[in-house]
């Protein structure tokens, strides 16, 4: 007799599934989660009350939520469209940083009268896109993997930050690495409390992506090189142009993103000023994945989880980094929920061993 | 100026060991077919296992071990996600490397202003005396010393023995090789977890040998710095020792030239370009992006038509082995 685990393929995904997956995720990883805090010697519950039921029931927890959701959706969609072509852009975080020095620069630099908003997020764009074009044309022209390149690309990105906020750009009293503060007509004007104008962009971004991927042409062509990139090419799609469109406007989404955290909160670059949005971006698009506007919903959760979670850090003085370990567990389960929709799996006493089940070697 | 040199290559060599390690268990796990993105993470695990238990235990040995066991243990994550249930292996990796960052800085603060005597330096005599080579290798920690050593061993390892020939099967045609008689989940678990381990020992070689401290995230990218390695080394144990140490140099080279300026003649023929180029090229963290940006170009040469066959990627790495679902 032995304990047998039997997997095999679903025909079809029940609804209660499909939908209650990322529901089930998210509060997996809270419980797993909470034995880090119990481990500290922290009432998980109370603690969690404050992080997420205070935070967002308070008008300034939603207010803060919302403030913070604006880079995160950016950063999501970012990672979300290439991901619809099947291309991992990991390297977000160093197209945020390129289009924070662009449109930093356009701000200091730049004096466009009223223009000069526009002006700064039309250079984060560029600045991103650019960033994101390199490996878009490595993939598209000679086949290299973008999962490498987008993440080097990040490193340079970040380490030519400190470089110019230590040299060139290096501005403001004092020797501090950071640049010089944005004047008055380069800093997005606030709507309510900490609120800004860049939720404006993020909302009309987000419905730009949505109409891009359900309404248009190249929306199709990307979705259907993502599913089946040999049939796409036999339907005359060109694969490489969508390689590179696709890791291009993701790079420039993502150079908005940083473009708004620098023009609408900190007003200065500096060398960590993107606390990994660029990573975080990664469980945003994958929890978003079905849609733009699941995006925008992972990322105020996200939100939701970086606003309370710097409260039970000054509440309960437990690590920043509880954070970090809570996105990492909804990864971790939502990457074990997508099996459990894929396959159902029992578990059986046989006699015999019965041929060869997928869980060998576990 | 042989100062200088002697000075750089010492220097080399000691920030060169933590990426030897870490590449070699990467490119185990990668021949298998395996991408693991959680090097970072798994570094991290094994550098404050280590710490903690050689603060404990007083045994820089012993928390050597431990370190490595704890980044095996580590990866254990990954090879579940990864093989068992055939998740995506970018996403998992990433993950592993959120949650072991997360997990050392939360777990690893109340160790963070704790002191260790650590590996003391083992100088080998007579070779020592050598010039310029014989300070830089002869005078190394133990853990150093088994960095070098593990290159022939990987290589022997991956080329020569039944286990390695099999793994590097798996890793370019799973299904032919099951086909054989090849336990593909099983080698494929059991290289993950190899490059946990040599991850984990990679992190604790930082921790106990050549800081001889822990701070959260101390390992500074060299997790990412070793899965750019792999590549660069194209799968190949002997060019990953060259890579670690081209690698090592050029972060060791960065922090000698601060202050050092490099400049031709005003007289020299557009000097007024040269100069601000040459100062640019040479700014020390400028420098430092030269490994990521040879990562690019190496990937981009090797990536190119009739070169990919004799380049050795691994032709099933990124995708899952299923043998009879779907």
């Amino acid at each position: 007799m032995r304990l047998s685990v039997d997997v095999s393929a679903r025909e079809d995904i029940p609804p209660w599934l499909a939908y209650g997956a990322p529901v089930f995720t998210v509060i997996a990883a809270l419980v797993v989660g909470s034995v880090t805090l119990v481990a500290v010697g922290v009432n998980p519950l109370a603690a969690y009350v404050d992080m997420f039921v205070v935070t967002a029931t308070q008008p300034f927890g939603i207010l803060q939520t919302l403030t913070k959701a604006i880079p995160l959706v950016l950063a999501g969609l970012a990672v979300y469209l290439p991901l619809r072509a099947n291309l991992w852009n990991i390297g977000a975080q160093g197209q945020i940083y390129l289009g924070a020095i662009v449109g930093t620069w356009v701000g200091i630099n730049v004096d466009g009268g009223a223009f000069t908003i526009p002006l700064l997020l039309v250079g984060a764009a560029v600045g991103g896109g650019l960033w994101g074009a390199v490996p878009g044309w490595l993939r598209a022209v000679y086949g290299v993997n973008e999962i490498i390149t987008t993440l080097m690309m990040t490193f340079i990105a970040t380490l030519f930050t400190n470089y110019l906020v230590r040299g060139p750009m290096q501005g403001g009293s004092g020797n501090f690495p950071q640049s010089a503060s944005l004047p008055q007509a380069a800093q997005l004007p606030f709507i309510v409390g900490p609120l800004h104008v860049g939720i404006v962009v993020a909302l009309l971004l987000t419905v730009a992506v949505w109409v891009l991927i359900k309404r248009t042409r190249l929306g199709y062509e990307i979705v259907f090189t993502g599913s089946n990139p040999d049939a796409a090419e036999q339907a005359g799609m060109d694969r490489a142009r969508i390689y590179f469109t696709v890791l291009v406007l993701g790079g420039a989404l993502a150079g908005l993103a940083g473009v708004v955290e620098i023009a609408g909160i900190q007003y200065r670059l500096r060398p960590g000023f993107s606390p990994g949005y660029g990573f975080t971006a990664i469980p945003i698009a994958l929890l978003g994945r079905n849609g733009a506007l699941q995006v925008l919903v992972a990322s105020l959760f996200f939100a939701l989880v970086f606003v309370g979670g710097s409260t039970i850090t000054v509440n309960y003085g437990v690590p920043a980094s509880i954070v970090s370990i809570i996105q990492a567990l909804i990864i971790l389960f939502l990457i074990t929920a997508e099996f459990v929709k894929q396959y159902s799996v029992s578990l059986g006493i046989e006699r015999a061993a019965a041929g060869a089940s997928v869980g060998e070697g576990a | 100026m042989v100062g200088f040199v002697v000075g750089l290559l010492v220097a080399t060599v000691q920030s060169g060991s933590s990426l030897i390690y870490a590449s070699l268990g990467e490119l185990v796990a990668e021949r298998a077919g395996i991408l693991n993105l959680g090097v970072e993470g798994m570094m991290l695990v094994g550098a404050l296992c280590g710490f903690v238990t050689t603060v404990v235990t007083g045994n820089p040995y012993l928390g050597f071990l431990v370190g490595a066991v704890a980044g095996m243990a580590f990866s254990s994550i990954h090879a579940f996600l990864s093989i068992t249930l055939k998740s995506d292996q970018v996403i998992s990796g990433v993950m592993l490397t959120l949650l072991g960052t997360g997990l050392t800085t939360f777990f690893g603060k109340p160790w963070v202003s704790k002191s260790i005597d650590g590996f003391g330096r083992v100088t080998i005599p007579v070779a020592v005396k050598l010039p310029y080579l014989g300070p830089a290798l002869f005078n190394n920690t133990v853990p150093d010393y088994l960095a070098i050593l593990l290159v022939p061993a990987v290589w022997y390892f991956l080329g020569h023995t039944n286990l390695g020939l099999e793994i590097s099967a798996i890793g370019d045609d799973p299904e032919t090789a099951d086909t054989m008689g090849v336990h593909v989940f099983r080698l494929q678990y059991l290289a993950v977890l190899i490059g946990g381990a040599l991850a984990g020992a990679a992190g604790a070689q930082l921790s106990l040998a050549f800081s001889k401290l822990w701070i959260g995230g101390m390992t500074a990218g060299r997790g990412w710095i070793a899965i750019a390695l792999v590549i660069f080394a194209q799968w190949r144990p002997s060019r990953a020792i060259v890579g670690a140490y081209l690698f090592g140099g050029i972060s060791a080279l960065a922090i000698r030239t601060q202050g050092i300026s490099f400049a031709v003649g005003h007289a020299f023929p557009f000097a007024g370009v040269i100069n601000p180029a040459l100062a640019f090229l040479t700014n020390s963290i400028i420098l430092s992006t030269y490994p990521y940006v040879a990562t690019i170009i190496v990937l981009a040469v090797v990536s190119q038509g009739e070169l990919r066959e004799r380049i050795g990627a691994p032709n099933a790495l990124l995708q899952a082995y299923s043998r009879e679902l779907d």
